[in-house]
């Protein structure tokens, strides 16, 4: 059993793998719902919380508070979701939203360029190759930034992340069973212990949101 | 089946990985010998082969001729175990060496500074600054090799298929990551892979000898092999076009498992 947060770019086979792995585990898939849930939490529309969550910062708008209190709204949404020991979380950050909590496997999956073009120039999409070029070096680009901006981290870098899945080779099949290999690992046990732990972080994080909505 | 190339770090429990693998999976274990075989080849001494490889890469630019030979006999010696399908390679630049081959996992394995300290102190006495010096310097020496081959940056993950990552997983917890995923029918050595198995230790062989012949090492041309055939590509200066194309030819025939030479080669006049 584990907690199985799932970090990529955009168009690399993310969600499909997280499900896989969702099916094969038989754990809840969280992804983008979160949002809604921490919305919900806050009294404020989707939109708004991921519009001011997502968008890149400028230089002239840091860390504000308000981008604070809706990171914080996200966390205690997963938090809550992480209690039970048994999740594929394919959402923003978790890499970084679960830092240092125990029984969770932190996965990132590459691709190479051209595969993930290639799902943007398909029948449904048909994007041309340098606009389906642009469209994800952008996305990444700012993926890039706000992961630098609010953890002061490269979210490439591969010590972030328990293991590194690259889909140039391996099937998304194969990546699902890698991962829930890595899963049945000791050091991924749902002991009591740990349990206690993921308890105690929803509990802490649901406080500091109280905290910030009173402030 | 599979043949697993373990790249990593000094201290960051590679050779622990390897030999779990080799053990778990019943695969032979190949890491230095690639390297000795390589020297004894050139006629030089590991350590020189070894130190030349760590050179500069604009020093490289001067002698790319010897460079070539230098990597192609690695290739070649490296080849010589892939054949049979089945392989734990934890020697160098496995990731490169290896490229485009299929039934090939590239695995890099990463820990935290701090634990490869440990790891270091439990077996010398030294300091933990001049542990983490030394660890520094190795992992520099390899990196250079990586940035002299192919001009890569070692730690870019794309260069793998699976970087893991011993901060919280284990040596035993790896290799059971890795002896799953060598089981799925990504990595089936199939009699097609075996085919490309041997056409690329055969093109690897050629190379080899291409590259260590007097009359052809500065040539730098694309050698393919399939199935008992040799295709030469590229594009040469055409001084004395007629003999070199048959020098080429010659040795890639002496070549065991070469049945044919097609030569694909553009000549072209060094002084026009």
């Amino acid at each position: 059993m584990a907690i199985i947060t799932i970090s990529r770019g955009t168009l690399s086979g993310g969600r499909a793998t997280a499900e896989c792995l969702a099916r094969a585990l038989n754990y809840p898939c969280v992804g983008r719902e979160i949002l809604q849930e921490a919305a919900k939490k806050l009294g404020a529309s989707e939109e708004d919380l991921s519009g001011k969550l997502e968008a890149t910062p400028s230089r002239w708008a840091r860390l504000t508070q308000e981008r604070k209190t809706y990171l914080l709204a996200v966390q205690t949404a997963l938090a809550e979701h992480c209690t039970t020991g048994e999740v594929v979380y394919h959402g923003l950050a978790g890499q970084f939203l679960l830092r240092e909590l125990p029984g969770v496997l932190a996965v990132r999956l590459i691709a190479p360029l051209e595969m993930r073009m290639r799902a943007l120039m398909d029948s449904h999409h048909r994007m041309t190759h340098k606009a389906a070029e642009e469209f994800i070096q952008d996305v990444d680009e700012d993926r890039r930034r706000w992961v630098k901006l609010m953890y002061r981290a490269d979210v490439e870098d591969p010590s972030l992340y328990d293991l590194t899945i690259n889909l140039q080779s391996i099937s998304l099949e194969t990546a699902c069973e890698i991962i829930a290999e890595a899963a049945a690992q000791p050091q991924y046990e749902m002991t009591d212990d740990v349990k206690q732990k993921l308890a105690a972080f929803a509990a802490k994080c649901r406080e500091q949101l109280q905290q910030a909505g009173e402030g | 089946m599979a043949i697993i190339s373990i790249c990593r770090g000094t201290q960051s429990g590679g050779q622990a990985l390897a030999e779990c693998l080799a053990e778990e999976l019943q695969y032979p274990l190949v890491a230095r010998e690639v390297l000795q075989d390589a020297a004894s080849e050139l006629g030089i001494s590991e350590q020189e082969l070894s130190r030349a490889m760590e050179r500069a890469p604009r020093l490289w630019k001067r002698h790319a001729s010897v460079r070539r030979a230098y990597i192609a006999t690695i290739q070649a010696a490296l080849a010589e175990h892939t054949v049979g399908g089945d392989l734990v390679y934890h020697g160098r630049a496995g990731q490169m060496l290896l490229a485009g081959l299929p039934a090939v996992l590239r695995v890099r394995l990463i820990a935290p500074m701090g634990a490869r300290v440990s790891t270091l102190l439990e077996r010398n006495e030294m300091t933990p600054t001049s542990a983490e010096e030394y660890i520094q310097h190795v992992d520099a020496a390899r990196a250079r090799w990586v940035k002299m081959m192919y001009g890569e940056d070692i730690e870019d993950p794309a260069l793998y298929d699976m970087v893991i990552n011993l901060q919280t997983l284990s040596v035993p917890a790896a290799c059971n990551i890795v002896a799953r995923a060598v089981r799925q029918p990504d990595f089936a050595v199939t009699p097609e892979v075996k085919a490309k198995l041997m056409d690329f230790r055969m093109a690897s062989r050629v190379k080899a000898a291409l590259a260590s012949t007097r009359e052809t090492r500065v040539l730098d041309l694309q050698i393919e092999g399939h199935d008992g055939v040799i295709e030469v590509s590229g594009s040469a200066p055409a001084l004395k076009s007629g003999r070199m194309g048959q020098e080429i030819v010659e040795i890639a025939r002496s070549v065991p498992g070469v049945d044919q030479v097609r030569l694909n080669v553009e000549w072209f006049d060094p002084y026009p």
